[in-house]
């Protein structure tokens, strides 16, 4: 389904990503881990649109994306939950939630989807006229993740669900990423929490400086013995 | 307690205002000032029985009355004196201070009171009152000779222009330093179409659409170039545009336009050849004084209507209501602008710009509409003035308009109509009654009371010199907008979230 071919993306001449490929087939879950820096971000962003890929390309159902601007690749199902979340702060749930329906113009299906999006997170129902800046920390993970299922995407791409979040809470975005996959929705996961990504994905791909060092099944990775070192903190 | 100390207040306030003034201003004074004093009281109190309330506030709205009276009547019977003036007809002061005692314990009462209805009927009834205000100010203002009116047509562009950079300024979150350009642009559109300059004589109620259009227009191609910049950026490039538009139009006074292809290219081609070239070349404008420059263009055609026939600069009733139209037009526009999803991706736009790309919303045309639509406004209002002034001269459209503009906004609440209009009203009145009734009162009372008891002649002179508070207008309005930010930056009457926004830190430590 979306497809990334050798990708180099640079931040002036900073050379984020140095031939990133990798696929997502449909129905799938993929997690995308590496350490701090590693280029996680980068790559999401390159598909977003945010950043241009100085060479390669990325496709999407046989769409190159790379060629189009950011709000366009958002018409063709690519919905993120960004890093450091960037709700509108400004905005009540309920008014971040139809920015992220912005594109959909029926009322019938915004209804439904609004219903799914509370049934996944009943806590953005409690707080449906509260001003999005003014949510804790896990509310406004919540929130972006909301936010980007009410375009109804055919690719999620979420950046670091478990930011910052308590235990209790991660296990619970979790959930509910898995949750969302049962239903269909395909899944780009990038994180930092290694173990709990591998934990319901269906493959992975392990990124160091700007490069894909390892890519297999989630459970192959869990038991290398690389992985285990450098990510899960196994000695 | 607290409620007659601002029953006090407002009455000194008010009493004051009738110094300068003099004369049936006690009348509109009071009413006015009931209708401040009756909402400020009625916001504070709970909503209870209308007729309980109206008791509650009733020595408040006594209180305020008399000292706006007393002071009244102490300004016919010394102030007028001290100032040179005769004091008026014992009746006249009989009748005005009456009416404005009357009016503005009626007002205070009655707008106190109706906080006392459920909020749907509320509301309804400050429309309607406000709506009969609208409507009688010029009359009584006629029949009070105050000749206000004028001015309050002055403020009335304003508010439209407030409201045209609200768009730009409030809801897409761009600053624009040189809106006054598309004001130019409006009045020249009028003035060139409409006037002997030219000898053409459009109708001015097809003027005023072109004109607005020929300003979107405008906006449209400096947003094009200009928007995919940011902030800062954006700011400075408006400036400069700001800055050209008024200096060409002082300029546009030769201009040739010929028609390229067969003025330079042929012959061009053909002189390639070494042949000469014997070609008529075809000239579209030659010589021609487009703006008349300094000088500038007048007189400039004015609307006609049926029944009321052309409208007159001695009579500013007619004016009066045209302009209180364009405004109503304009904010049921701007309200469905808002609420619409142009408006909504205006302001995603400007709380998270790469936030709403990703939401699929089109930064740049979303901008580009916004600085459109803004100018589109600003053209009706450039159309208005200068069928108004019947006359336009480009230095009106320099730099410190784009400022009193986005001053409007500022001061009145940025992204929020109603808080634009109150912005618009007070400064302009600020400006065009206040500090001239001032200086009048100043003067006087220097002439009469104060320079004769100065035996010094050097500081006689230099207090006679520096005593006009017009000179002070941009010191004036400038230290208005310091205190604004320091102690209430949102605005006289904020949008929501920009409150939010700026007391966000404030409550966070409260916690």
């Amino acid at each position: 389904m979306l497809e990334l071919k050798d990708v180099h993306t640079y931040y002036g001449n900073i050379h984020a990503l140095k031939g990133i490929s990798l696929t997502v087939n449909d129905g799938e879950i993929v997690t995308l881990i590496g350490s701090n820096g590693a280029g996680k971000s980068t790559t999401l962003r390159t598909i977003q649109g945010l950043n241009k890929p100085r060479s390669g390309s990325v496709v999407l159902d046989g769409v190159e994306l790379h060629k189009l601007p950011a709000h366009q690749i958002a018409t063709l199902g690519v919905a993120q939950s960004p890093e450091g979340r960037m709700i509108f702060p400004r905005m009540t749930v309920m008014e971040n939630l139809e920015m992220g329906a912005y594109l959909r113009k029926d009322r019938t299906t915004f209804n439904e989807e609004l219903d799914h999006v509370f049934s996944l997170f009943p806590r953005l129902k409690e707080r449906i006229s509260q001003k999005g800046g003014t949510l804790s920390g896990g509310e406004q993970q919540m929130l972006a993740m909301g936010r980007a299922l009410m375009a109804k995407p055919k690719i999620l791409l979420l950046d670091e669900p478990s930011m910052g979040l308590a235990p209790l809470l991660v296990e619970l975005i979790f959930d509910i990423i898995k949750k969302l996959n049962e239903e269909g929705t395909t899944i780009l996961l990038v994180e930092q929490n290694a173990l709990m990504a591998l934990s319901i994905a269906h493959r992975g791909y392990v990124l160091q400086t700007g490069e894909i060092i390892l890519s297999d099944s989630a459970k192959n990775l869990k038991n290398d013995e690389m992985v285990q070192k450098a990510y899960l903190g196994v000695e | 307690m607290k409620n007659i100390r601002s029953g006090i207040t407002f009455g000194i306030v008010g009493g004051l205002l009738t110094f300068l003034f003099g004369g049936w201003s006690v009348v509109i004074i009071g009413c006015l000032m009931g209708v401040g004093l009756g909402m400020g009281l009625g916001a504070k109190l709970e909503r209870k029985d209308p007729v309980q309330i109206a008791i509650s506030v009733l020595p408040t709205a006594l209180v305020s009355g008399a000292i706006l009276v007393l002071l009244s009547i102490y300004q016919n019977s010394f102030v007028q004196e001290a100032i040179g003036k005769h004091p008026v007809e014992s009746t006249i002061v009989l009748y005005g201070s009456l009416l404005g005692f009357l009016g503005a314990v009626l007002f205070t009462t009655l707008l106190a009171a109706l906080h006392g209805l459920p909020e749907k009927r509320e509301q309804q009834w400050k429309m309607a009152l406000l709506a009969l205000l609208i409507v009688a100010f010029p009359f009584v203002d006629k029949l009070t000779s105050l000749r206000w009116t004028a001015q309050i047509i002055f403020a009335l562009i304003f508010v439209i222009l407030g409201l045209g950079l609200n768009i730009v300024v409030g809801y897409a979150g761009l600053l624009d330093l040189g809106y006054a350009a598309f004001f130019a642009i409006g009045a020249y559109t009028t003035g060139i179409l409409s006037s002997p300059q030219h000898g053409i004589y459009m109708n001015f109620w097809l003027v005023i659409w072109i004109a607005a259009g020929m300003a979107a227009i405008w906006g449209f191609m400096l947003g094009a170039p200009t928007l995919p910049l940011r902030g800062d950026y954006l700011a400075i490039v408006t400036l400069g545009f700001g800055e050209i538009v008024p200096v060409l139009f002082k300029n546009l006074i030769d201009v040739t336009i010929k028609e390229p292809f067969t003025c330079w290219i042929l012959p061009g081609i053909i002189n390639l050849f070494g042949a000469k070239t014997t070609m008529a070349c075809i000239t579209l404008l030659e010589h021609e004084d487009l703006t008349a420059g300094e000088k500038g263009i007048s007189p400039i055609g004015r609307p006609y209507l049926p029944f009321i026939g052309e409208f007159k600069s001695s009579d500013p009733i007619p004016w009066y209501f045209l302009i209180i139209c364009i405004i109503i037009l304009s904010v049921f526009i701007i309200r469905r602008l808002r609420d619409s999803r142009l408006g909504r991706s205006w302001m995603a736009i400007r709380e998270d710009e790469l936030a709403a790309a990703q939401m699929g919303i089109d930064p740049v045309k979303t901008k580009l509409a916004a600085f459109a639509m803004g100018a589109t406004f600003s053209g009706f209002a450039g159309a208005f003035y200068a069928a108004y002034i019947a006359g336009i001269f480009p230095s009106v459209f320099d730099f410190s308009a784009s400022i009193i503009i986005l001053c409007v906004v500022i001061l009145g609440g940025i992204g929020n109509i109603n808080g634009v209009i109150v912005g618009g009203l007070v400064i302009m009145t600020a400006d065009r009654l206040f500090l001239p009734a001032l200086k009048d009162f100043l003067a006087s009372l220097l002439t009469h009371t104060v320079l004769p008891s100065i035996s010094n002649p050097v500081v006689q002179l230099a207090v006679k010199d520096n005593a006009n508070p017009i000179l002070y207008r941009f010191l004036l309005f400038g230290l208005t907008l310091v205190i604004m930010m320091a102690v209430r930056p949102e605005g006289l009457i904020p949008n929501e979230q920009v409150r939010a926004e700026l007391h966000s830190a404030e409550e966070e430590t409260k916690e």
